[in-house]
């Protein structure tokens, strides 16, 4: 009780502070609204904000759901034939040396500036990031364990539902938890480069409108939502995947 | 993933062979995906340009990596020396993390003006928070016993800090700076879409909206490149100094 007394006194003090700078200063609205400003202005926007948030969510979680599946998919070919690996990894750690970011004209003008683009986008982020952590946790299995499998005839198959998914499911979540806040991010970006609709272009309409108060509550609504998902996340983690 | 150089050079060209044959055989068109060669052409003929975008976004992002590293080092010691501390400001740092903070890009260029510093601010901020949490949970994971020990003769806290806790934690804090630094890239190559006239990030912009493929893609092979030298770099200085991984 007193470890979470502490974490929400946290930014409890940091929001009080800040309320009170910018208060007390008296600190124009488009250097740095104040906490509360930026409630009462997602409270006024709330349909249109929460409009944007459904768009934005969709390209993230679908983004999300299909590279984590895809990551895992390859991941396991990787560590069932090795010949594929040999071919392959290379391949992705070069793929992976660019920076998401930098894909992004190119999924725009390829897909569009619907949500295709963007759900692109993300799940080449996500996918990068779950295969990274997946790859490591499946291959750095005990081989002591890998030989007892293999002793009573289990075929490379058999072990990789007996021991090395198990095994690597830790680290397969941690993977799927950075990329919580990674697919927002890449969504939100690649909503501020052009889309019709969604969040990121809410903040990038408001910054051109000089309308720095909503560009806030876009931001925090964002950032809310993001919390939350990664809250689910790890309630998931630890409530079933519970040897690690 | 660590693979051998040889592979990786040997997939390179793989792929560059893959991507000239494909676009070429299926008569891919060059609005859709220009030839490799297409786009060797395209550096080949602007050296100044493209050189002067790297100079811009490399020195964007080594300033910010610098900055942000040491205030995630700071940051992480204090948490891992202080118990009180660590529970208050560590979930903040978390917190901070959930924020998208790309999308203050514009708000940040409006801070600190259209230069070189708010593209370091943006990638500071990436970089931080990975070097924070693994430079205090490295030393966190120090032995007590190890503790004991050297307080029995009589090390005071700051030899302990620098003698045990810093050696310690440093294949952690390694494993973070490499991290670090590609997130910095990103930060600097964003940060110069809210406004600028040099950088890749820019660059990357302009090329979209002229729909030029050829430079779109000599772009993202130069930001590729960039992140295989960092982290080769990265790797090379992990090896060479902190060879004391496997022991503890």
């Amino acid at each position: 009780m007193r470890e979470h007394a502490y974490s929400v006194a946290g930014p409890l003090g940091v929001f009080a502070l800040w309320e009170i700078i910018v208060q007390a200063f008296g600190v124009p609205a488009y250097v740095l609204p104040a906490p509360s400003a930026i409630a009462l202005k997602v409270i006024a926007d709330a349909a249109l904000l929460a409009d944007g948030l459904v768009l934005t969510l969709m390209e993230a979680v679908v983004g999300y759901a299909l590279g984590s599946a895809v990551a895992l998919v390859l991941a396991i070919a990787f560590v069932l034939a090795p010949r594929l690996e040999r071919v392959g990894l290379p391949a992705l750690v070069a793929l992976n040396s660019v920076p998401v970011v930098a894909f992004a004209p190119v999924a725009l003008l390829w897909f569009g500036s619907g949500p295709m683009s963007k759900i692109a986008l993300v799940t080449l982020a996500v996918g990068f990031a779950v295969f990274v952590n997946a790859h490591q946790g499946l291959r750095s299995v005990d081989e002591a364990a890998a030989n007892l499998l293999r002793s009573f005839g289990a075929g490379p198959l058999r072990q990789m539902a007996l021991l090395r998914l198990p095994a690597a499911l830790p680290s397969i979540m941690n993977g799927l938890r950075v990329a919580v806040v990674r697919s927002m991010i890449i969504a939100i970006v690649a909503e501020m480069l052009a889309a019709f609709k969604g969040l990121g272009a809410t903040i990038f309409e408001s910054t051109q409108q000089i309308d720095f108060l909503r560009a806030w509550a876009a931001i925090a609504v964002a950032s809310l939502a993001s919390m939350v998902w990664y809250g689910i996340v790890n309630w998931i983690d630890r409530r079933f995947v519970f040897w690690r | 993933m660590r693979t051998g150089l040889g592979a990786q050079v040997a997939a390179l060209a793989g792929l560059l062979l893959l991507w000239e044959a494909g676009v070429r055989g299926f008569g891919v068109s060059s609005s859709v995906m220009p030839t490799a060669t297409a786009v060797f052409l395209d550096m080949w003929a602007n050296p100044v340009l493209i050189w002067n975008c790297i100079v811009r976004t490399l020195t964007e992002t080594v300033l910010g990596f610098a900055i942000g590293a040491a205030i995630g080092f700071a940051f992480g010691s204090a948490f891992a020396v202080s118990r009180a501390l660590e529970r208050l400001l560590f979930p903040l740092f978390v917190l901070s993390q959930a924020i998208p903070v790309i999308a203050f890009g514009a708000l940040v260029v409006m801070w600190l003006g259209n230069g070189i510093w708010s593209k370091v601010a943006i990638a500071t901020y990436l970089t931080a928070f990975p070097v924070t949490v693994n430079t205090c949970r490295g030393m966190q994971a120090v032995d007590a016993q190890r503790l004991a020990l050297l307080r029995s003769f009589g090390a005071g806290e700051w030899t302990l800090f620098w003698r045990l806790r810093v050696p310690f934690a440093l294949p952690s804090i390694a494993a973070a700076l490499k991290l670090g630094i590609s997130l910095g890239l990103i930060g600097a190559i964003v940060g110069e879409w809210f406004g600028d006239t040099v950088g890749l990030g820019i660059m990357l912009l302009q090329a979209m909206y002229n729909e030029n493929l050829p430079r779109l893609w000599a772009l993202i092979l130069v930001c590729g490149a960039i992140g295989i030298a960092i982290y080769a770099l990265f790797e090379a200085i992990e090896r060479r100094w902190i060879f004391w991984k496997q022991e503890i």
